[in-house]
């Protein structure tokens, strides 16, 4: 006797379709966050360097992009399934 | 184009001699032989399948490196608003740092899937199978076709006019366009809102950007009809490759002239403001540049008008397997790391080292021409990185004609007029409907609209609106009925147009003469000129200070979803067929 399942990438389909929209939402909310608070409205005189960029663009930018990538990569190689494509027309 | 300015460098970098002509021949020449490498690698198998989709046979540099088409802008819009705000626009660019991720891990997959489970090679056909209802796919057939044909013709004008600058001796610094009185001020307006940047002419045009305009076009469309998909998309890989070297070299020598990064950007604070270091950004004409509200859009912007375009859509369903989506991801987002951010360091040196440009357009081939001066190969080395844009510029047309002959021949041609096409018909339509987008183009283009660069952001940014939800809802929800998609579809354009149009009339009543009632009553509505964002005639209406797209998607949610829930629910066998697998116990 037949049972119907889910199709088994359209599961794990879900499941990344929504970590990368989780992680969209945090790099979203902590970028933003950090450079609306230290980027804007500031006293020029406050400004620090760090590497040669504004401590707001290093931290609130440069920094998050480097965890991005390696969030990424982490999420491609060990949290992404591999899944059997059909043939064309099945 | 005489150069009628007083140089602003130190060095006479009007005329770069032959170099850029022969880096640009050398561009149209390695495409014309990628095309034909192309042609002999699908010859075996079914026409429009090898021809439209390379046989689903992307490996994971073509698919990384091409699925998000850059385009002449990011060599020449991108550069010219760091170059006008600061560091601020490298938030306005934040979010590629997510991008490659979102660009395969939200529907990647399933639309890889889902073409192949209804054996469909273009977007509208996959919809059009997957709901099985016609309206669907003509719809979104339209849709695709018409916001692709803006954006393309505006590239043919761009193409045109770099060839036109790159004849030695014409001032090839204007690599963007005609200098215009407020060239400034406009080019700041037109390329900000889209990084695919173009601008309308208001100049008599001369006659290189004749011979500009049809070398671009036989070029482009020829190497396209040989090669197909595949042609485009190793052109596209070539210039993508040809571009991080030359940001590479460009950010290694810029850099350190200015005297480092840090001092490069206390010269730019001394030669404008403190602003160019903070948010909103630096401007010269009081408009906040990036407001919060603003910046939290580009967030939803970049993302969400990414990973539905037409053009990454076919590439994901090109893909070989998921395996190579899995190696794109990480090599995209390297490869991201690697453009924005030192275009941004370049971007802030260039006040250093060129501090008062007129035309901020120009600043990547200025420094390109500074930098390398006195290097060996010098010439050569900043013809490259001045045939980049070009590069780029051919490799997203011919993706552009692709998807848009694809449309003609599969979704109108064999769908709707001649169902029992032979191959030998297919293949002529597709060659006649390519050539004719052509012909179309340069047509077009032999008097350019005054107004193509708001219709290309609104192809852009409309494209988004319309498709984001749909397609997710195609992708991932059992219920989502034909009259939902058909809703999702047109309330999320039509309320994006809203509101650009509201802008549009917004801006039109802001500088109308005084006693004009209907303006009046225009500003009483809408409220007058917020003074953010870009400026320009075609600037969006903003409701509290967000982008339409934002506003347009939350729209297209509901009209999707609505729709969906009131109609009746699909048969839940044809659903079965797309969600479903039979396990035997």
């Amino acid at each position: 006797m037949p049972d119907i399942q889910e199709l088994p990438l359209l599961k794990s389909a879900k499941r990344e379709a929504l970590t990368a929209l989780g992680i969209w939402l945090a790099a979203t909310i902590y970028s933003l966050g950090y450079c609306f608070q230290n980027g804007y409205g500031r006293a020029p005189e406050s400004l620090t360097y760090v590497l040669g960029f504004p401590d707001w663009v290093f931290w609130g930018i440069v920094v998050p992009w480097g965890v991005c990538t390696i969030v990424a990569s982490i999420f491609a190689f060990w949290f992404m399934k591999d899944e059997d494509l059909p043939e064309s027309g099945q | 184009m005489a150069n009628n300015q007083p140089m602003l460098a130190a060095t006479d970098i009007s005329n770069p001699g032959y170099s850029v002509l022969f880096a640009l021949l050398l561009f149209i020449g390695a495409s014309v032989w990628l095309g034909t490498l192309a042609q002999k690698a699908m010859e075996k198998k079914e026409f429009l399948k090898g021809f439209f989709l390379g046989n689903r046979g992307l490996g994971a540099w073509a698919l990384a490196l091409t699925a998000t088409v850059q385009s002449g802008g990011t060599f020449m819009g991108f550069p010219a608003l760091v170059y006008s705000h600061g560091w601020i626009v490298l938030l306005w660019i934040g979010s590629y740092m997510v991008v490659p991720l979102l660009s395969f891990a939200v529907v990647g997959k399933r639309l890889a899937q889902l073409s192949r489970m209804t054996d469909s090679f273009t977007v509208p056909d996959l919809l059009r199978e997957r709901f099985a209802d016609p309206r669907v796919g003509l719809v979104s057939s339209i849709m695709i076709i018409t916001f692709m044909s803006f954006t393309m013709f505006a590239q043919f004008k761009a193409g045109a006019t770099i060839m036109k600058h790159a004849w030695p001796g014409s001032g090839v610094l204007a690599l963007s366009e005609d200098y215009e009185p407020t060239a400034a001020e406009k080019a700041e307006s037109k390329n900000a809102t889209d990084v695919n940047s173009n601008k309308s002419a208001s100049k008599p045009i001369d006659r290189k950007y004749y011979v500009g305009l049809i070398v671009f076009t036989v070029t482009v469309v020829g190497y396209t009809l040989i090669g197909g998909f595949l042609a485009s998309v190793w052109t596209d890989l070539f210039q993508s490759v040809m571009m991080v070297i030359g940001v590479t070299i460009l950010v290694c020598l810029a850099v350190p002239m200015a005297g480092g990064l840090e001092q490069a950007t206390k010269t730019a604070i001394a030669n404008t403001s403190s602003d160019i270091a903070f948010g909103p950004g630096y401007s010269t004409i009081g408009r906040e540049f990036l407001t919060p509200g603003l910046a939290l859009s580009m967030f939803f912007i970049w993302i969400f008008g990414g990973f539905v375009s037409p053009a990454s859509m076919v590439r994901v369903m090109a893909a070989e397997s998921t395996e190579v989506m899995r190696k794109s991801i990480c090599l995209l987002s390297c490869y991201n790391c690697l453009i924005y951010i030192p275009l941004v360091m370049t971007c802030i040196a260039a006040r250093t080292m060129l501090p008062h440009l007129d035309k901020p357009d120009e600043v990547i081939p200025r420094m390109s021409m500074l930098v390398t001066e006195g290097l060996p190969l010098g010439a050569f080395i900043s013809g490259l990185i001045l045939a980049a844009p070009f590069g780029a510029i051919m490799a997203s047309v011919s993706c552009f004609i692709l998807v848009i002959s694809s449309g003609l021949v599969q979704d109108i041609y064999v769908r709707f007029l001649h169902p029992a096409a032979t191959e030998a018909q297919v293949r002529r339509a597709t060659n006649v409907s390519m050539v004719s987008v052509g012909l179309i183009a340069v047509l077009a283009n032999l008097d350019p609209p005054q107004y193509l660069q708001a219709l290309v952001v609104l192809s852009a940014s409309g494209g988004g609106a319309a498709f984001t939800i749909p397609v997710l809802m195609a992708c991932y929800w059992r219920r989502t009925t034909a009259a939902g998609m058909l809703a999702g579809m047109l309330v999320g354009f039509c309320f994006y147009f809203g509101l650009s149009a509201a802008g549009w009339l917004q801006n039109w009543a802001a500088a109308a003469p005084e006693g004009s009632s209907f303006a009046r009553s225009v500003i009483d509505v809408l409220g007058p000129d917020p003074k953010i964002g870009v400026p320009g005639l075609f600037r969006p209406y903003y409701i509290f200070g967000i982008d339409p797209m934002v506003w347009s998607l939350v729209v297209s949610a509901i009209a999707g979803i609505g729709t969906s829930l009131v109609t009746k629910p699909p048969a839940e066998e044809h659903v079965s067929r797309f969600f479903d697998v039979a396990v035997v116990k």
